[in-house]
Formats: C-alpha cells, structure tokens, sequence
C-alpha cells in the first residue's frame, strides 16, 4: 500500500515508568488510608440497620408510589400465594458486613471488567476485524487481571456471605413448611440459590473463561515468534474465540444472577444479566481507551493514531446509549407492571436512594451522551479522559447501588469505605496490567491484520 | 439554486482536463501531485472509496451530522409536544394510576420520534444534497467509472497551464488522457 504516505512497522517495548509506578501505589496507599477512616469511622459509628423506621416513614409519605399494591410490599404483609417474606434488611449485622460488602462489590467491578476485556478481544476476532490490531495488546493485559477479583470475591463469600446474601443467611435457618418464617419463595429457589452453587459457579465458569483467555494470549505469544505470513495462529485465534465467545454469553448470565441479582432474593428481572454486563462492557472499553490514550502520552504505539481513538470513542459512546436502552426497558416494564414481586428492587432504591437513583442516570448516560457525541470530542484525549473518568466513576456506583440497598436496606451512602476499596483495587489493577503490558513487544508485528489497522482511516 | 439546476451539472462545464486510471495507488500519487502544483481539481470519480482520498484533494466534511443533529432535536420536540398534547391536554387516561407527565412511559415515544425525524432528514438532506432524484440523468465521464477504472477531473481556464498539468498526470501512467469541451471528449 503505498498512499503517498508510507508508515514504517516496528516493534516497541513498553516500560512501566517509575512515575506511573509511583502513582499505582500512590492510589493504592491513599486507598488504604481511605478504606482505614472508613473502617474506623466504621467501629465509632452506626451499624448499617435500624432502618425498620425510615422504611414505613418512606413509603407512606411518597406521593406518586402510595398504592395499596406499593405497601403490601414493604410493610411485608402475607401474599396470598407465596405467604409471608422472611426479614432480611432489618437484621442487626456486624459492622464489617460493610467492608466485606465493598470487598465484593471491587471484586464484581474489576471481575467483570477484566471479562469484558477479553471479550472484546474475542469479538475482534470473530467479527474479523482488522482497525483493532494496533491495539490488541491492551485487552490482551487486562485479561491477565481475572484471578485477583476472583479472589477478592472468594474471600469476601467465604468470610461473610450469610449477611450479604438474604438467602444464604435463610439457608442456615434450616426451616420447613408450617415453621415461623418459613419464606415459600425462597425455599423455592433454594435449588439454585444454595452455598455450593454460590463457590462453585463462579469457581469453575471463570476458570473456564480463564483457560480461554490463557490460550488466546498464549496463541498471540506464539504468532509473534513464529513468522510474518504465517496465518495458523490467527486462524486458531478466531476458533478460540468463537468458543470462547459462546461459551461466555451463554454463562455470563449465571455468575450474574448468583453474585449481584441474588442480593434481592425475591426478586429477580429477565434483563439483569445483559444489564450488569454491559454496564462492565462499557466500562471496560472507557478503560482501555484511557490506557491508550496513556500509553501514546508516553510516546509507545506510534502506529495507533486519532483514528483508532475516535474508533474507541465510538464504541464507548454507542455502548453509553445501549446501557440507557437496557436500564430504561428494564425500569419501565416493572413500573409499568407494578406487580408487587417484581418491584422490590426499584421500591427500595427509588423511594429511599432517589439522589443515588438519578445520579447513576446522569453520570451513566446524560453527561457521557452529550459529553461524547461530538466528532471532535472523540478525538480530543483531553475530553474522552474527563468523560471517561465520569463514566468509570459512574457505574463502579451502579455496581455499588445493584448490591448496597438490597443488602442494608435504606440509610447506605458512598463513604470513605467505598472510595477507598476503589482506590485500593483500582491501584492494583493499573500495577498489574501495566507490569502484564511490559512483557510483550507492543505491536502483533506478525498479525496479518496489522497493515489494515495501520492505515485505519474514518474519513474526514 | 434550485436542485435541478443545469450549472451543476458536468455536462455544461467548458473545460476540463480527464485522466483515466487502473490503479488507485498511482490516481493517489497523480492527485497529491497536482494539488502539491495547486491546480484545481474538479472531483475526482472512483467505482469504490478509495481511503486517503478524501483528505488529499481536500474535501470538507460532510454536514450530515449536523443536520442530524438539528433533525433529531426537531424530532424530540415535535414527538414531545404531540404526547404532551395527546396525554395531558386533550385526553387524559389513568392508566394503572400511573403520572400523565413525563412518565417513563414517554420514553420510548421521544426516542422513537426522535430517531425517526433524525432518519428521515438525513435521508432527505443526503440525497438532495447529492442531487439524487428523479430526473436526473447520470453524468459519466467515461462508463467504466462505475466498473474499474478511476478518473480525475481537472478545471481548465484561466491560469491554468494544460501541458503541466498533463505531463504532471502522464508522470504517474493513466490509462487516458482526454479533454472535455462542452460536452465532447477527446481523446490525446
């Protein structure tokens, strides 16, 4: 391809600068010291609970809701069919239920995030995309990040999932039919929602993806040493990938409903799985275009230009409306319903987290939409970093407000706790995915993609 | 300037300068030469977009995202006062003791209206903007245009020196050269 203009292909080597080092651990530090006022703040103070008060105060001075159907359910009166609900917000709980809670919440965020990336990966591959090779090693670090939230959630099941989890704290009552606080619904998903599904899922699915994703960055390895035309990597690549990408968006959904949807254990909403994805899918991609963005600040990946940026822009824009699409179908059919079972998720969070509810919505959806809608705005590093900032910030709070208000009930707010666990995890996942970057030349020097993607151009 | 307007079309030009290419690699190399010896180049015709192109001979962008932008506002106004009209005004139901104003349940009528207007207009604002519509006859320089091969046109006039430019085009081997007078081509 000679278009007059003749770009030169060349290997580079990443270094993780000692600045940005400096910086993971400065993140890192300043988490601990926020997770240490938060826990101390923690010890002195309230216990998320006693709430039982504000939860009838909020539900009979509301206006628009204060419908018969709207106070059965909170004021837990006995269902005709499934009989009463056991008691879960109410309970006394421990102090480090909150550290614990957070715990799972960075673990869920950066889980899913790290999943996201290798999917997105996947995708490139199936779809036979060429304009992303200049940037594949990115999604290709991030995917190294999967078993640290792994553990992360693990341990916070293993130590406090019985005050987390309504279900699994039912689990242990061991109750029977006629028994006081026999809960007819939750025995009922008790087959699904049990403690061996709850470490055993997870456990295996993400071991499974894993497994893919070693295979996809080892076969990458690989096509970088063998030789330039050598295809049969790249051909085994799209193989991988395709399984791997069946396999995921068949499963997804299964870790979803354990880890996040179960929090609301009466509840549940067909659209919850593809809901929690995509708030991570997009996530991600904000992710890896600021790391982009990064890594050219620092003068790597000469071959990635505007155009590959306003690429990622696009995709962080597009998936912006797409989150919004599937938040609004799945609120509006359950307002629109107003079936008593169906609602305790929105109850809950509309009628004692309104600020929470609305800020999610901006932060998610209206400031990145107009923030990110113009061209120019898509190839500016200084706009897309604010943008992108906003929106890693906005959906580690809708992660935060899928799993908080269905464990503690009302009263819970973003605190030093929350920010600190962020900072902390988040610290971690810029040492570990810069130090995975180092270990491999930038550029798929032996893609066969890898012209197509040097001269990517979106037109003027 | 209304849309049919025959000073658009190529067919009443004076002069132009053709050159007929196989290869978009030496048509590229032959464009950014003549723009590096400032001629003015009339359009340049290929049967599929050549990359790069665009930005060689210096074309605008398109305006097509601003006027999808403006049609979409429309859109949202237009479909929002309609509901509002519909839903509050003139016949108020009480659906499921549902709010009449701005209810979620407005939201996928904005949006759809929105998309719709936005839809529309940009198709309109395309194919007008491009002249395409009923009527027009197809102006080809040269049939192939549409098959395989790649052509530039170049204005002729006043301060333009033909022998430059032509060699200028014979240095990156065109298929043809031909000039067009009124119509008429020749070939050279």
């Amino acid at each position: 391809m000679g278009h007059g203009h003749h770009i030169e292909i060349k290997q580079e080597q990443f270094v993780f600068s000692p600045k940005a080092k400096r910086f993971a651990i400065i993140m890192m530090v300043l988490g601990l010291v926020f997770a240490g006022i938060g826990i101390a703040t923690l010890k002195n103070g309230e216990t998320a609970s006693h709430h039982t008060e504000a939860t009838h105060n909020a539900a009979g001075t509301h206006e628009e809701h204060a419908t018969a159907a709207t106070h059965e359910e909170h004021g837990n009166v006995p269902n005709e069919k499934f009989g009463p609900r056991a008691e879960f917000h109410n309970l006394e709980k421990p102090a480090s239920t909150r550290i614990w809670a957070n715990v799972l919440v960075a673990g869920i965020f950066f889980l899913m995030i790290s999943l996201a990336a290798l999917f997105w990966y996947a995708v490139q591959y199936v779809a036979n995309a060429g304009w992303s090779v200049a940037i594949k090693r990115v999604p290709e670090a991030v995917m190294t990040f999967i078993p640290v939230p792994l553990v992360l959630i693990l341990i916070a099941l293993f130590v406090d999932k019985n005050n987390i989890y309504h279900w699994s704290h039912y689990e242990h009552l061991h109750l029977k039919a006629g028994d006081a606080g026999f809960d007819k619904i939750l025995d009922g998903k008790s087959g699904f929602l049990n403690s061996t599904m709850l470490f055993a899922f997870p456990t295996i699915l993400v071991t499974i993806w894993y497994i893919l994703g070693r295979k996809l960055r080892s076969l990458s390895a690989k096509e970088d040493a063998g030789q330039k035309g050598d295809v049969s990597f790249f051909k085994k690549s799209i193989t991988f990938s395709a399984v791997f990408a069946v396999i995921f968006g068949f499963t997804i959904s299964i870790i979803v409903w354990l880890l996040v949807m179960s929090v609301d254990a009466h509840w549940y909403s067909t659209i919850f799985g593809i809901y929690t994805f995509i708030t991570h899918w997009v996530t991600s991609i904000t992710i890896m275009a600021l790391m982009i963005l990064y890594i050219r600040k620092e003068g790597y990946l000469k071959l990635v230009t505007a155009e590959h940026m306003h690429d990622m822009g696009k995709f962080m824009f597009a998936f912006t409306v797409f989150w919004a699409y599937i938040w609004l179908s799945q609120y509006l059919l359950i307002w629109y319903a107003q079936i008593p079972e169906e609602m305790a998720y929105y109850q809950l969070r509309f009628e004692n987290y309104k600020f929470n509810f609305l800020l999610n919505f901006f932060m998610c959806f209206c400031i990145p939409f107009l923030g990110l809608l113009m061209r120019s705005a898509k190839r500016n590093p200084l706009v897309m970093t604010i943008f992108g900032v906003i929106m890693i910030m906005g959906h580690y709070h809708d992660v935060w407000f899928m799993i908080f208000p269905g464990v503690f009930g009302p009263g819970m707010q973003i605190g030093f706790l929350e920010v600190g666990t962020f900072l902390l995890v988040g610290g971690f996942f810029i040492y570990w995915v810069f130090t995975a970057l180092t270990k491999r030349g930038l550029v798929a020097i032996n893609h066969p993609y890898l012209e197509e993607s040097v001269y990517h151009d979106t037109g003027v | 300037m209304g849309i049919l307007d025959k000073n658009l079309s190529i067919r009443n030009r004076n002069k132009m300068l053709i050159g007929v290419w196989e290869d978009e690699d030496s048509l590229m190399a032959a464009a950014s030469d003549l723009v590096h010896d400032g001629v003015k180049i009339h359009d340049i015709y290929t049967p599929y977009p050549v990359h790069g192109l665009d930005r060689i001979i210096g074309v605008r962008r398109s305006k097509l995202a601003r006027i999808a932008f403006f049609c979409a506002i429309t859109g949202f106004t237009l479909v929002t006062t309609m509901i509002w009209y519909m839903y509050v005004i003139d016949w108020p139901l009480n659906i499921g003791n549902k709010p009449v104003r701005f209810a979620p349940s407005w939201a996928p009528v904005m949006f759809e209206g929105t998309v719709l207007c936005t839809a529309f207009g940009m198709g309109f604002f395309f194919f007008w903007r491009n002249r395409l519509v009923h009527g027009i006859k197809n102006e080809l320089l040269d049939p192939r245009q549409t098959d395989d091969y790649l052509i530039i046109a170049v204005e002729t006039g006043e301060g333009v020196d033909n022998n430059a430019v032509l060699s200028t085009m014979k240095k990156h081997s065109p298929v043809e050269l031909r000039e067009f007078h009124h119509g008429v081509q020749t070939t050279i």
